[in-house]
């Protein structure tokens, strides 16, 4: 039987393999699947909380939403990448340091 | 649906006119671009779209606080002024902007169209009702601002801003968005009127629970507003970024943020238990620090841009002790300070872009003897700066009195000790820049090109409400005076 902490526990690893991404990936697209990894994160958590705690639809709603709005954020961060990649022939993220102290 | 029916139009309207605005000005631009102009007209559709917005909002001023469409959003005095601060930012930026040789002709209208969509997503925020429509309100504001930041697109900084800005944002909106699903889970609901009850029959173990994914969704407030720890990436993005676009981050995103997190501290904190004691700490914490590392980064700065970015974390830190003291005094004094704020960052973005644009930098440099070749321009970013910095008469000085009166009221001793300091540490780098305009030798004794006549009359028009609000600044503070500022 699966359990509320069964999927508690798949998104709490979700969160940190996308944070561990964030952190340790130096290609930023992989940055932004580290994002998406969060993102997804939370909306297990919203749908597993709406099945086994709350009995309401507003988990699953939120997740929708999560859905539709990741999406929107992975074009323009995708469609900025390319700008870079078109400006600095790389998508390496140490090659941004034109701004700095 | 007959919910929605009863609703009064009159409640929503400014939202309504904004969306309609950003599908009129697309359209304007899709059917009449005129290469090579300034796109006038375009501007011209905008400003009469902003000042209706604002008429509507002053006209929803008085009433009484209502919940609409299923609780998702509330509408209150405190809300509209919110929400008036950013119109009017909006409309400062969105001039600067048609003036500015920092974006590109071609890419005028899409500015526009921008900030107008900004500026529904900040409005959404000011008066979010339940988490849903807070994260659309965030990611409304981010997912416009990035695109914003790289408007330049042949510029390879502002290309690296807006990607470190959509990096950034991307992390932290996840991050608040996995404090909040907790959030649901231990409370049942997203709607704020049905779980703020809830908070305070947690025993033990769930309230740290409940305090950690508060911690979590502080991540994403903390973003929007650049509160410390979550600042860094504001003085890249706003030196990479085109000025006007600058301009425009340092009041709309910042108010409707602030806006946010003072509706969620008074609903969810306003009482005594442990949560809130907890949170009121955190709070102080954040505010003390964001001060200091804004404050203190700021004095080594020779880009002016990002000497403003840094300045106006601090001044982020001056707001957050409106929100520390948790009462209606401190949320009026924030009202006042976002107003002061305003009107003084768009004139100092202002004269900066003008000069920006002659010499192509924005290193204090060339502010080198602006008082020998422009008297009128340089006495003006004294001015902003002297109230930027806190000094009377001037409104930035009423402002941060306000918010020390309160914080000295609740006894936090400590907090407005650390507030003073920041001032003087303020004053220094504001008056470094001042004595670059007054006391240095210029080069050249040329006038500016970019002071036109018209230019010059805006900026002394902008510079006025600095010093009339310092002067008759009780006025304001009494503009909301009867109404009751929240529906709780």
């Amino acid at each position: 039987m699966i359990s509320l902490a069964s999927y508690l526990v798949i998104s709490m690893i979700l969160f940190v393999v996308g944070l561990m991404v964030m952190i340790a990936r130096k290609n930023i697209v992989a940055i932004l699947l580290g994002i998406e990894l969060v993102l997804n994160a939370a909306a297990l958590n919203f749908v597993a909380y709406s099945k086994f705690v709350t009995n309401n639809l507003d988990g699953h709603i939120f997740a929708l939403f999560i859905i539709v709005v990741a999406a929107a954020e992975a074009a323009v961060g995708l469609a900025i990448v390319i700008r870079f990649f078109q400006l600095k022939e790389t998508i390496h993220i140490d090659e941004a340091t034109q701004l700095r102290n | 649906m007959i919910d929605i029916l009863k609703l009064s139009v009159q409640l929503y309207a400014p939202e309504l006119v904004c969306v309609v605005l950003m599908c009129l000005l697309l359209v304007a631009e899709a059917m009449h671009h005129e290469e090579g102009t300034d796109r006038t007209k375009v501007y011209l559709l905008a400003t009469l779209g902003l000042v209706v917005t604002a008429g509507l909002l002053i006209m929803n001023l008085g009433a009484a606080p209502s919940a609409a469409f299923y609780n998702a959003v509330v509408i209150d005095s405190f809300g509209t002024l919110m929400k008036l601060i950013m119109v009017l930012g909006t409309l400062g930026a969105l001039w600067l902007a048609h003036s500015s040789k920092d974006i590109y002709s071609n890419l005028k209208s899409e500015f526009a169209v921008m900030a107008v969509g900004t500026l529904i997503g900040g409005m959404l925020l000011a008066s979010a009702n339940n988490m849903l429509t807070l994260y659309l309100g965030i990611e409304i504001l981010s997912i416009l601002s990035y695109v914003m930041t790289s408007l330049k697109r042949e510029d390879s900084t502002s290309t690296e801003a807006g990607m470190k800005y959509a990096l950034y944002g991307g992390l932290t909106a996840g991050v608040m968005l996995f404090g909040m699903s907790h959030i649901y889970g231990m409370l049942g609901s997203i709607q704020f009127a049905e779980i703020v009850p809830k908070v305070a029959e947690l025993q033990g173990a769930d309230q740290i629970f409940l305090m950690a994914s508060f911690l979590l969704f502080f991540a994403g407030l903390g973003y929007k507003i650049s509160a410390f720890p979550f600042h860094m990436w504001s003085p890249d993005v706003y030196q990479g970024a085109p000025i006007p676009v600058t301009a425009f981050f340092a009041i709309v995103p910042k108010m409707a943020g602030m806006a946010v997190l003072i509706r969620v501290s008074h609903l969810f904190f306003a009482g005594d238990g442990a949560l809130s004691v907890s949170w009121v700490g955190l709070l102080h914490v954040v505010a003390a620090l964001t001060m200091t590392v804004g404050n203190v980064t700021a004095i080594g700065q020779d880009s002016v841009k990002r000497l403003l970015a840094f300045s106006s974390i601090g001044h982020v830190g001056m707001m957050i002790m409106g929100v520390v003291v948790l009462n209606e005094v401190g949320t009026r004094a924030i009202i006042y300070y976002g107003m002061a704020y305003l009107f003084m960052t768009l004139v100092a973005f202002w004269i900066t872009s003008v000069l920006n644009d002659t010499y192509g930098t924005d290193s204090q440099a060339v502010f080198r003897g602006l008082i020998y070749r422009h008297p009128v321009m340089a006495i003006m970013m004294s001015i902003v700066l002297f109230s930027l910095a806190g000094m009377p008469p001037f409104s930035g000085f009423v402002a941060k009195f306000n918010i020390l009166s309160v914080v000295i009221e609740k006894k936090y001793y400590g907090l407005a000790f650390i507030a003073a300091l920041n001032s003087v540490v303020g004053l220094y780098y504001y008056m470094k820049l001042i004595k670059e305009m007054v006391f240095s030798k210029a080069e050249t004794t040329e006038p500016v090109a970019g002071f036109t006549d018209s230019t010059r009359v805006l900026i002394v028009a902008l510079t006025i409400p600095v010093v009339m609000m310092g002067i008759f600044w009780d006025g304001l503070m009494g503009l909301s005076g009867g109404a009751k500022l929240f529906l709780q």
